[in-house]
């Protein structure tokens, strides 16, 4: 899922200092898996900002609503009353959600409230690990399953680099060095001469070095009312 | 009195004490009882602050003893949180107490509302006692 982390409120504060009515808007999707936009983060976050203008002397009002998705555009049709109520919100969406409810509401003040920081999973309560980068080129067939893009420092394709020690790369004792976890894994599963496979330079226009990237199925776009 | 305002936030199984039992306490205090302390979350805290409260006490069963295992353990980390919430805006961590009192101990339950208290008067300017 896509991670992402509440910005500082101050930042948000600071965005929203010329407003007095303000919309707070999660998204049901990733972020309320990651806890960082879902119905509860709105609550806590709107709660935040008011105390925060009643004590500056500035009182503000907001309206808290939760979407089912922020990156479809059928699940943002509720902007198009909100936007009269208030005079700018706050998306607790990933930047898709940000960027699109920008792009359909030319004219509404829409600001991000997180950070989207990367697709990851989640290990454990509270804990949430990048495993993906998007690169759109995967190679993980070849590496036992495990991203070196993603998951190691200098995203090596053809690791360890001289900064594995013990198993550990040489950022943070605590990171395990991918390239160490690739040998073991393909080790185990009989697969090491994937390793001795010359790749040839990746290639990193489908990463996003050619510009936005899209996808497009014609079969589903057949009657489309989008 | 202080003028001042104390929100108690805790767990019906906590503690009964009602807010005559704080008479002591020279600050108007306001008890919500939650079905468990581990309910509380970090919004409701800020909202009592929002609601004029000059401090909340979060009291939850003593560490073990939770009706529902680890509520108060939850309850603990939601104060963690809120604490953070009131730095990044500017204000005094302390103003939210987090107690763990014995089951139905009502003066270790007072003695940590009056602690609440006594907090209050070494974070908050001496002139914003009102009389």
């Amino acid at each position: 899922m896509i991670i992402a982390e509440r910005k500082p409120l101050t930042r948000i504060l600071q965005m929203i200092a010329p407003f007095e009515r303000v919309a707070i808007i999660g998204c049901r999707g990733c972020v309320a898996i990651c806890s960082a936009g879902g119905d509860r983060e709105v609550e806590t976050v709107a709660a935040a900002l008011r105390l925060a203008r009643k004590r500056k002397g500035r009182p503000l009002q907001t309206i808290e609503e939760t979407f089912v998705r922020q990156c479809d555009p059928e699940y943002l049709t509720p902007l198009e009353t909100l936007k009269e109520k208030v005079e700018a919100v706050v998306s607790l969406a990933c930047g898709v959600g940000v960027n699109l409810a920008a792009d359909l509401y030319p004219d509404l003040k829409i600001y991000p409230g997180v950070d989207t920081s990367f697709y990851g999973s989640n290990p454990s309560l509270g804990q949430w690990e990048e495993k993906c980068r998007g690169c759109g080129d995967c190679i993980i067939d070849f590496t036992g399953g495990l991203c070196p893009i993603a998951r190691c420092a200098k995203n090596l394709l053809n690791g360890p680099c001289g900064g594995s020690q013990g198993g550990k790369c040489e950022i943070r004792p605590d990171v395990p060095c991918v390239w160490h976890l690739i040998y073991e894994r393909l080790k185990k599963r009989g697969e090491l001469e994937k390793l001795t496979q010359i790749w040839p330079a990746k290639n990193w226009i489908p990463a996003g070095h050619g510009g936005p990237r899209q996808r497009v199925r014609p079969d589903l776009q057949f009657n489309n009312k989008k | 009195m202080s003028g001042w305002k104390i929100a108690i936030l805790c767990c019906h199984y906590t503690n009964e004490a009602s807010a005559e039992d704080m008479a002591d306490i020279p600050a108007r205090v306001e008890i919500k009882r939650f079905s468990c302390s581990g309910r509380i979350e970090v919004s409701d805290i800020l909202k009592a602050l929002e609601a004029d409260a000059e401090a909340v006490l979060v009291a939850g069963c003593e560490k073990g003893s939770c009706h529902n295992h680890s509520g108060s353990l939850r309850a603990e980390k939601r104060v963690e949180a809120a604490r953070k919430i009131l730095e990044e805006i500017g204000m005094e961590p302390e103003r939210i107490q987090m107690a763990f009192i014995p089951r139905l101990d009502t003066g270790a339950f007072v003695m940590a509302a009056k602690e609440t208290f006594e907090r209050l008067l070494d974070i908050l300017p001496k002139g914003e006692i009102t009389s």
